[in-house]
């Protein structure tokens, strides 16, 4: 005898705005007739904030992982104690998706599964059983993303890297250095989410081959409150855009599809901040590496 | 039975016209041509196909070859009225590829779906100590994370090794393991990033993007299935706002996923290999998305990886889009120029040269790249000219323009090249120095000249000049004669005979100075041979120019110049309509080659081989012809000499010295007549087979007798005689034994035919000499006495003798004076005659027991119906032995069969009217 829990969501893709109803089916499959002692669907949100390990002793103030911070969390009882026939039974359910008042705001926040911050919403079903039965469990993840605002004016920023460039950044890291001219060109730095980030990049000049153009994504968190705050960079993806030594004077494109579930919208919130920056690499053939830093607003839009 | 029947004949007074004649309309020997229908041949060839299907056994290759095909046709049906050309061109060019790049050098492979690999190189890093780190490693070999690098490959097993990775992915994709089939396909697009090995590069490119594309289409056609279930949906069919949710989710995740490969190389292959799944997206992404990837290439720094990504990125276009995809063909050649000076990047030339592959063939790899990208950009359009001098203003404009201007002179269609000739060899002639593909651009442009219709003609003359200044410069002999081909044919095609000979002569001057023995381009100066041979208008022009034969046997080594006398003579004798040659100067170049043709004969040759040479020198001692007569016998007297060792060409002189012997005037005492007769009884001897002796010493002797020589008839006639015996029961011919017994029968049928007019020698002095001296023949050879061929020859000589008796003869030969005039029917020849007679009737009635003996009951019915025959037609049937004779013969045929059959029912009413026939008749049917 065995009975399967499982959770069935309406809309394909799991994805949900602030407002709208989730609606779906809780399904319980057996080969025999099922006594429980009511079923029950509880929908929960929450951020997990997480402090580097590499920080905790500059502040002892926190502990390792600071309390999580509720977003949401309803309950609703699906079916009062009783039978539930053999065979495959399907109750369907609606629950409003609405967050409660929180530090991190009034609102939802977005899903983000990062390093340190995540943002997670999951409903969780259970079945309470007769005595010396383990109460049966079942999950399912679901994603909360904002309304798509208007888009925003485009931003966009070249730069010239030069090794003069470099130095008057003061980023130099060793005294000689090739002779190189890059110009490179960010089409906007206030992105949608859904659409690639798009550029180009040129060598016009490069006194030895190069090795490799990419381009990084990177999340920057930050948490912690006014005592004092961890900000770390960690990089989320990393695409080649040129392999090799590329054709001199020629645009090559820039272009990347934003992750999904690891980028969300900028966020900034009293507790924690959620930034992205992009950074454009040339590795010369001696793995000399040449970077070019972009901060980046993410938004929703369309 | 009595033993002993004495023959008499009868004498038969002719009157002329009694034999029954009818008007005819048509010769009844003329064979009659028999048309079939086709349809009913067809029916027929089907019924018997229908019959033999079942053991009708492919060849194994041609049914892989079949499989193939059909696995073509099932392919991806988008787009089919204009994908058939893509795909199919493509195809052809795949094949070719693969024939055309391979290596012997070591492969490489690294992936970590192949078992067996040698060494892990790749590991994730991680900071547990050692021993735990040992424990991992020995984890590791289990571990599909693990990538393993097999070195040392051949061609052969990284070939096997791919189709290997194919069967992985396509395991692990119906093990519901996308995620490692979707990684084994990045590993295998990895595996282009490896250029160690650039001469198979565009082989190893073909293989992979097979594999991508196999790859590609399982994820399309899941898509499909989630979309549409299992109907069959058309690509162009999909609507993209008709596809479940579902189904966009998953396009969707495979679309980041692609997206976030790390790597540009496999990134962008996996890009093209998924394009198609845009569909399931919008419609509307699959052009941008093809912009946005051409660009996106750019980034490859190396020129022979992203040019061949280029080339899967217009497959795919193609595949999906078919001719609309041809702007984009357009728009990746026009990147590719941009980028053209990469392929000559210091760092290239260095690769190229440490892998030991010289220039040509560096640049050799990037050609069927270029030639695809021209193919698709050619047909898109309309104005090929304007396209054409567009891309040689580029061509001019940069450096290093000799590889495409190489493709651009290949690719294009013959009329626009033409047009454009004169332009094109000034470019080659202004890059000639360091150019390593001028050859090949050379040929190229000749190629498209010899298409050309008329050119006119003082600009030919130019080009041609023009051509030979660029051409004596190319150092490689071998490139020289490869150039030297299609231009040689356009000289042919468009020049006077004296250019040709000034070519040829600068030819013929280049290979002595080039300082190499022409043995080793043997069959390249063949090639060239060749080519004129074909396509020259007037062929005995080519043996007029005094440079051709020299050409022809510049090659020294006797196996080259037999091949290269037999190319000569066959494409020549296929071109020359003409029934004879007159020219001496063509017969005797001809004559060298068949000398030539004829002195590689030798005791290990191959029966076909020496068949094939007489088969050529045959027909060039047919066609060969002098006006005067006696030039004409020596000639053949020449020829004897020369090609003594090939029996099936003294035949054929034989014939035709007996033809020339018809020929010749009968005044001057037949001299040439006797020469003839001479000339075949010294040249027969020599053939190896009885059979083709006796045939031809019949055919000569029956030509002297016309010709009036009887002395040289009689040796003839006479030398078969002692032939006859020594003939075989077998030839050997075309491989197989077969029976001469039929040819025997008809020979010496006619050879009795023409005895009948031989007149006797009157020095000796026995009658019918050459008769008797056969029938004595006859008893010696030691007779199976129940062979057909045995008795028929006894009827038949019993006709000749009977014949022989008459005072005037059937047939006469005009001047010859026969027998019946020499004897006049004298009794002493007549009895003598009959005494043969007598002698071969008795030998059929022993015959005729020997039958009954053998219960051949049929045959011995037959002849005893002959016998009877011959004596009611030809015997005297008032003589009591003839009529006893006869009665018995016909009891003997009542006896073993009811003769009512037509046959006999025939000679009985024959019998009515024959001279002592209607006694003989009461005789019969009183019995």
């Amino acid at each position: 005898m065995s009975t399967n829990l499982s959770i069935n969501l309406k809309r394909a893709s799991k994805i949900y705005n602030e407002g709208e109803t989730i609606a779906g089916v809780v399904i319980v499959e057996s080969n025999s007739d099922v006594r429980h002692e009511g079923l029950t669907l509880a929908m929960e949100g929450s951020v997990n904030l997480q402090i580097n390990s590499k920080n905790t002793g500059i502040f002892d103030a926190f502990s390792n992982s600071i309390k999580p911070i509720t977003l949401v969390n309803t309950s609703m009882e699906l079916a009062p104690a009783g039978k539930i026939p053999v065979g495959v039974t399907e109750i369907p359910f609606e629950l409003p998706l609405r967050g409660r008042p929180s530090s991190a705001g009034s609102g939802l926040l977005e899903t983000y599964h990062g390093v340190f911050v995540s943002v997670m919403y999951t409903l969780k079903c259970c079945m309470k059983r007769p005595y010396l039965n383990k109460p049966l469990n079942a999950g399912c993840q679901f994603f909360v993303q904002y309304k798509h605002q208007e888009p925003a004016p485009l931003k966009p920023v070249r730069c010239e890297i030069t090794p003069a460039s470099i130095f008057a950044s003061g980023t130099a890291t060793r005294a000689a250095m090739p002779n190189f001219q890059l110009y490179a060109e960010i089409d906007s730095t206030v992105c949608a989410l859904d659409k690639p980030i798009t550029g180009k990049i040129r060598v016009d000049d490069c006194s030895v081959p190069i090795k490799s153009i990419e381009l990084q994504l990177v999340r920057v968190e930050t948490c912690g409150s006014s005592e004092g705050y961890a900000r770390d960079a960690t990089e989320i993806q990393n695409i080649q855009v040129g392999e090799g030594d590329v054709c001199r004077s020629r645009d090559v494109p820039l272009y990347m599809v934003l992750p999904r579930l690891f980028t969300c919208p900028t966020t900034t919130t009293t507790n924690f901040k959620i930034e992205f920056e992009l950074n454009i690499a040339v590795i010369f053939e001696d793995d000399y590496l040449v970077t070019e830093n972009f901060p980046i607003l993410l938004l929703r839009c369309r | 039975m009595p033993t002993y029947y004495q023959w008499s004949f009868v004498k038969k007074t002719r009157s002329k016209n009694i034999y029954p004649s009818l008007e005819v309309t048509t010769h009844p020997l003329r064979t009659e041509n028999i048309k079939i229908t086709p349809s009913l041949n067809k029916t027929l060839v089907e019924n018997l196909q229908k019959w033999s299907s079942s053991f009708q056994e492919l060849d194994p290759l041609l049914r892989f070859e079949k499989m193939n095909e059909e696995e073509a046709s099932f392919s991806l049906n988008i787009n089919e009225d204009n994908l058939a050309d893509y795909s199919k061109t493509w195809s052809t060019k795949r094949t070719f590829i693969l024939n055309k790049y391979t290596t012997g050098e070591k492969l490489t492979i690294i992936s970590s779906f192949l078992p067996g690999g040698e060494k892990t190189l790749i590991r994730q890093v991680s900071n547990l100590n050692e021993k735990v780190k040992h424990r991992l490693e020995q984890l590791d070999d289990f571990d599909e994370s693990s990538v393993r690098k097999t070195m040392g490959l051949s061609q052969q097993e990284f070939v096997t090794k791919v189709h290997m990775l194919d069967e992985e992915i396509k395991k692990a994709w119906d093990s519901e393991q996308r995620v490692k089939a979707f990684k084994i396909a990045i590993q295998c697009s990895k595996l282009l990033s490896d250029v160690s090995v650039m001469q198979f590069y565009p082989s190893k490119f073909v293989l992979i993007a097979d594999v991508l594309d196999n790859f590609g289409s399982l994820v399309y056609s899941r898509l499909k299935n989630k979309s549409y279930g299992n109907k069959n949906v058309n690509f162009q069919d999909i609507d993209p706002n008709a596809v479940p949710e579902i189904a966009k989710e998953t396009c969707q995740n495979w679309m980041f996923k692609m997206a976030s490969i790390r790597e540009l190389l496999p990134r962008l292959y996996m890009e093209m290999a998924l394009l198609q799944c845009y569909v399931f997206l919008s419609k509307d992404e699959i052009e941008p998305t093809i912009v946005r990837l051409t660009k996106m290439i750019r980034g490859m720094g190396n020129p022979l990886v992203a040019i061949y990504i280029r080339v899967y990125l217009c497959n795919v276009a193609s595949k999906l889009l078919g001719r609309q995809s041809e702007p984009f063909f357009y728009n990746n050649l026009k990147e590719f120029i941009d980028e053209y000076q990469q392929i000559f990047h210091p760092a290239m030339l260095k690769k190229y040269g440490a892998q030991l592959l010289t220039a040509d063939q560096y640049l050799n790899l990037y050609v069927p790249a270029i030639d695809w990208m021209l193919y698709g950009t050619l047909n898109s359009t309309n104005d090929k000219l304007t396209l054409l001098e567009e891309l040689l203003e580029k061509c001019e404009s940069i450096e290093n323009s000799e590889l495409l201007l190489c493709c651009i002179i290949s690719s294009f269609d013959s009329p626009s090249i033409i047009q454009k000739s004169t332009s094109i060899l000034d470019i080659i002639g202004k890059n000639a120095n360091g150019m390593v593909m001028m050859h090949s651009a050379l040929t190229s442009l000749g190629e498209h000249l010899c298409v050309v219709e008329s050119y006119r003609q003082p600009s030919a003359e130019v080009l041609s000049q023009t051509w030979w200044k660029l051409a004596s410069g190319i150092k490689n002999t071998a490139n020289f004669l490869q150039v030297l081909e299609p231009w040689i044919q356009f000289a042919c095609l468009q020049l006077s005979s004296q250019h040709i000979n000034v070519i040829l002569r600068g030819t013929i001057r280049y290979m002595i100075k080039c300082g190499q023995p022409p043995d080793d381009y043997s069959t390249q100066i063949q090639a060239v041979v060749k080519r004129m041979l074909k396509h020259i208008p007037d062929v005995e022009e080519l043996f007029l120019m005094d440079a051709f034969m020299p050409l022809v046997e510049l090659v020294q080594t006797s196996a080259a110049r037999t091949s290269m006398s037999k190319s000569v003579l066959s494409i020549f004798f296929e071109r020359y309509k003409a029934d004879r040659i007159d020219d001496p100067i063509v017969i005797s170049s001809l004559m060298r080659l068949c000398r030539i043709l004829h002195d590689s004969i030798n005791a290990v040759s191959v029966e076909d081989e020496s068949k094939c040479c007489a088969e050529l020198i045959n027909k060039y001692i047919q066609v060969s012809h002098h006006d005067d007569l006696e030039t004409q016998l020596n000639f053949y007297v020449e020829c004897r000499a020369a090609f003594i060792k090939l029996d099936a060409v003294l035949v054929a002189l034989v014939h035709a010295v007996n033809t020339l012997s018809t020929r010749g005037p009968s005044s001057r005492g037949r001299w040439l007549q006797r020469a003839c007769a001479a000339y075949c009884f010294i040249t027969v001897p020599s053939l190896h087979c009885a059979l083709a002796r006796s045939t031809l010493y019949l055919l000569s002797g029956q030509v002297s007798l016309l010709n009036n020589c009887i002395g040289q008839a009689e040796a003839n006639f006479k030398a078969l005689v002692g032939v006859i015996p020594e003939i075989p029961q077998f030839v050997h011919e075309d491989g197989q034994q077969k029976p001469t017994q039929d040819r025997v029968m008809g020979l010496i049928g006619s050879f009795l035919s023409t005895l009948l007019i031989l007149p006797d020698n009157v020095d000796s002095n026995t009658k019918a000499y050459i008769l008797s001296g056969f029938i004595k023949t006859m008893e010696r050879i030691p007779w199976r006495k129940t062979d057909p061929l045995y008795y028929t020859t006894l009827l038949r000589i019993l006709d000749l003798l009977c014949e022989m008796t008459q005072e005037q003869y059937l047939y006469n030969i005009d001047s010859v004076i026969s027998n019946d005039e020499l004897y006049g029917a004298e009794e002493e020849f007549i009895k003598c005659l009959e005494i043969y007679a007598t002698n071969i009737c008795q030998e059929v009635l022993v015959v005729l027991k020997f039958l009954s003996d053998a219960k051949e009951a049929k045959k011995q019915y037959n002849l005893a119906l002959e016998l009877f025959w011959r004596i009611v037609r030809r015997g005297d049937l008032e003589q009591p032995s003839m009529s006893s004779l006869a009665s018995n013969l016909w009891m003997l045929s009542q006896k073993l069969q009811d003769s009512n059959t037509k046959f006999a029912k025939s000679i009985l009413t024959a019998l009515k009217t024959a001279p002592g026939g209607p006694q003989l008749l009461e005789k019969l049917k009183v019995q």
